[in-house]
């Protein structure tokens, strides 16, 4: 199973050029990225709940790697190159959510919202919400995201900006871990929206369902007891060769990019032992909903879609 | 049966015994600590502690030879073989990474693997798929065909009678040896005492029984001290839970007796030369390196295989075997550069379960994406 790298540093070249255009990783319309905020208060505050539009585009890039991927694109060759591959996308094949999926997301970030104001956190909420560039990290891209994460800690700096919370564990990992290394001075502090809300304050809808971890938040964050202090009401079922800190799985999401078979494989060995122990399962991750909902094997719903304020 | 199956009947037998060992030996944690302390002041003084390892070797009476390449290595080790003999060998991944087998029987030696997971792997020609269980993807029935097919043994598909009929045909293998070759769990600079962990007897037999024992391994293999070498065979053993081992082997020097007025004297039952060949094959630049320094201190339990989802997704096709799973990728960089190792980090999901296992606590998915961020420049 091996990875093309002439379908990397296409990939690199479609990231960076769509940054560069709009501050996102793909050419998709960058309203959708704050329509969720539609109706709800800002108020005027150094902290502001930052989404990095993850929640939004998640479905688009899964979408994306699908059609991409039955062109062949993602095996190499000169299918792989820049230019056919910008046809593709131009095509407007691949480059917006549904409706439903839109909806969810922003239904998922208005719970967030909620659930933080329930709690008694005050924050503002921003007029444009670009990425944060964690794909380009990930990927092995250092020099294009340093470059482009100096651009968000600008977009930040001239709106006041000293505290952003995080909304999944990407943005966060890269913000609180990544941006101190290759951003001079950055002085914001970050803080993720588990961390804020008021377990004592909100309600656990759902029973029975099975967590799956972010590897992020898990193992590289320090959250894994977190996520359960706020879900122990829904009384999940626990094993620890599935769901323990160090022998639970990937939703293969970070390989859906570069090698969407590899993805495949791994989202379906990890839904196929979740949904042994329940048919539901919880996340905390736009990727990890995206790639475990689509094995079909588990329902999947997000940390905001289980809580209530 | 697939990898899939067979990784997850790996898992579900290891797994939960590594657990029970460390829960019910907590002192290993601690001396993993300590381990991981001085394997760290040696990746750090690499070349000091390589001369005095030299020094240690020759002080009691064997031969000590630094090969920078796998090409060194290999005709170090076949200068002292010569031609025609029979060789025994334990298992030895750096006997693999630089081809060593192969070039022994380019000189007409008739070479036999004894660890029963290489041996089987020698007959397949097959690659091996896991550092310290290189058959974990071979079925019990494939082995029995392999046997049947390449040795004319009719053996049913039982792992006891396998064992039992690659028992009866290594022995003879061992009594015929001319030369022994093993590698080495750790290797004591202050000394020169070599230590070796394994559970099926077949180091002991190839240490003590061949008149010639070479120890041919990774210069990150050395420790300061005699006790350090101990306690980092049985870190390496309970963190692939295999604890504690059946057998732990101490080898210095050619055997010896004192028994005519004390006076020391060499050979006596067991080898009459013992011979050093210590590999560095990117070993020393890597001690050097940023990023990949750190991937010097892996004890090579196995750990890690079986915690990464990629790994359970791939098996081999993870690394360049030997070295596959998240340790195999930053060793396939240590020995055979980013080039080669770059593919594999691509395929890296910073699940992060690696670190979190790791008795050496190498933060691997860090070293991994230096290596793919190095590779896409």
């Amino acid at each position: 199973m091996e990875v093309s790298i002439d379908w990397v540093k296409t990939l690199r070249d479609l990231l960076t050029s769509s940054l560069r255009d709009n501050m996102l990783p793909l050419p998709v319309d960058e309203k959708i990225c704050t329509k969720w905020q539609r109706g709800l208060q800002s108020e005027k505050s150094h902290r502001v709940l930052y989404t990095s539009c993850m929640y939004q585009i998640a479905p688009v890039i899964q979408k994306a790697v699908e059609n991409l991927e039955k062109f062949g694109v993602t095996r190499g060759g000169l299918l792989s190159k820049a230019a056919s591959v910008g046809a593709r996308l131009a095509g407007g094949l691949v480059l917006r959510p549904s409706r439903e999926e839109l909806e969810r997301s922003n239904a998922i970030l208005r719970s967030i919202y909620r659930l933080l104001k329930a709690s008694g956190v005050e924050f503002g909420l921003l007029d444009k919400e670009p990425y944060s560039g964690a794909l380009l990290y990930e990927l092995g891209f250092v020099d294009e995201f340093a470059e482009y994460a100096k651009r968000v800690y600008q977009f930040f700096k001239e709106r006041g900006v000293r505290e952003v919370v995080t909304v999944d564990p990407h943005t966060h990992n890269v913000l609180e871990k990544v941006y101190p290394q290759y951003v001079p001075g950055f002085d914001i502090r970050v803080v993720s929206y588990l961390d804020l809300v008021d377990a004592g304050r909100v309600k656990v809808k759902a029973r029975g369902f099975a967590i799956h971890d972010s590897c992020l938040y898990a193992r590289h964050l320090g959250k894994y007891d977190r996520v359960r202090e706020l879900l122990k009401a829904g009384s999940p079922v626990e094993d620890f060769y599935i769901t323990g800190r160090e022998t639970s799985g990937c939703c293969g999401g970070p390989a859906e990019s570069i090698a969407p078979k590899l993805a495949t494989r791994i989202a379906m060995d990890r839904a196929s032992k979740l949904s042994k122990l329940s048919k539901t399962v919880v996340v905390a991750c736009p990727i990890c909903m995206v790639n475990l909902s689509r094995t079909g094997l588990v329902e999947v719903k997000d940390i905001s879609e289980v809580l209530e304020a | 049966m697939s990898w899939q199956e067979a990784v997850e009947r790996a898992k579900s037998h290891i797994v939960p015994r590594t657990y029970d060992v460390l829960a019910r030996f907590p002192y290993v944690k601690d001396l993993a600590k300590e381990v991981r302390k001085v394997k760290e002041e040696v990746v750090k003084n690499l070349d000091y502690y390589i001369e005095e390892l030299k020094k240690s070797v020759e002080r009691i009476g064997g031969t000590f030879t630094l090969a920078e390449t796998a090409e060194e290595a290999r005709e170090a080790a076949a200068k002292i073989v010569g031609r025609g003999k029979v060789v025994v060998m334990g298992k030895n991944n750096v006997a693999i990474e630089t081809g060593l087998r192969r070039r022994l029987e380019e000189e007409g030696n008739e070479v036999w693997e004894t660890d029963l997971g290489e041996f089987l792997i020698q007959l397949a020609d097959d690659e091996p798929s896991h550092i310290l269980a290189p058959a974990v993807h071979m079925t019990k029935e494939k082995a029995a065909e392999v046997l049947a097919k390449r040795l004319g043994m009719a053996v049913p598909p039982e792992p006891e009678a396998i064992a039992q009929r690659a028992r009866e045909f290594l022995r003879e293998k061992f009594f015929k040896a001319d030369v022994g070759i093993t590698g080495a769990n750790a290797i004591a600079a202050d000394t020169g005492a070599v230590v070796l962990v394994e559970n099926e007897g077949n180091i002991r037999m190839t240490t003590v029984v061949p008149p010639v024992h070479i120890v041919y391994d990774g210069v990150e293999k050395i420790v300061p001290t005699l006790l350090h070498a101990f306690m980092s065979a049985a870190v390496q053993s309970a963190y692939a839970g295999l604890y504690p081992p059946t057998y732990l082997n101490f080898s210095a020097g050619p055997s010896s007796t004192a028994d005519i007025e004390m006076r020391r004297v060499s050979p006596a039952q067991g080898p009459k030369s013992f011979h050093v060949i210590l590999v560095d094959n990117g070993r020393r630049a890597a001690a050097r390196d940023p990023d990949l320094w750190e991937a010097l201190l892996c004890i090579r339990c196995g750990r890690c295989h079986m915690h990464c989802p990629v790994y359970w997704a791939l098996g081999k096709e993870f690394g360049v075997p030997p070295y596959t799973g998240p340790m195999g990728v930053m060793w396939t960089a240590v020995t055979r550069g980013i080039k080669e190792a770059g593919p594999h980090a691509l395929k890296c999901v910073h699940a992060g379960n690696c670190r979190e296992v790791c008795p050496m606590g190498i933060d691997i998915p860090k070293v991994i994406h230096a290596v793919r961020a190095r590779y896409l420049k």
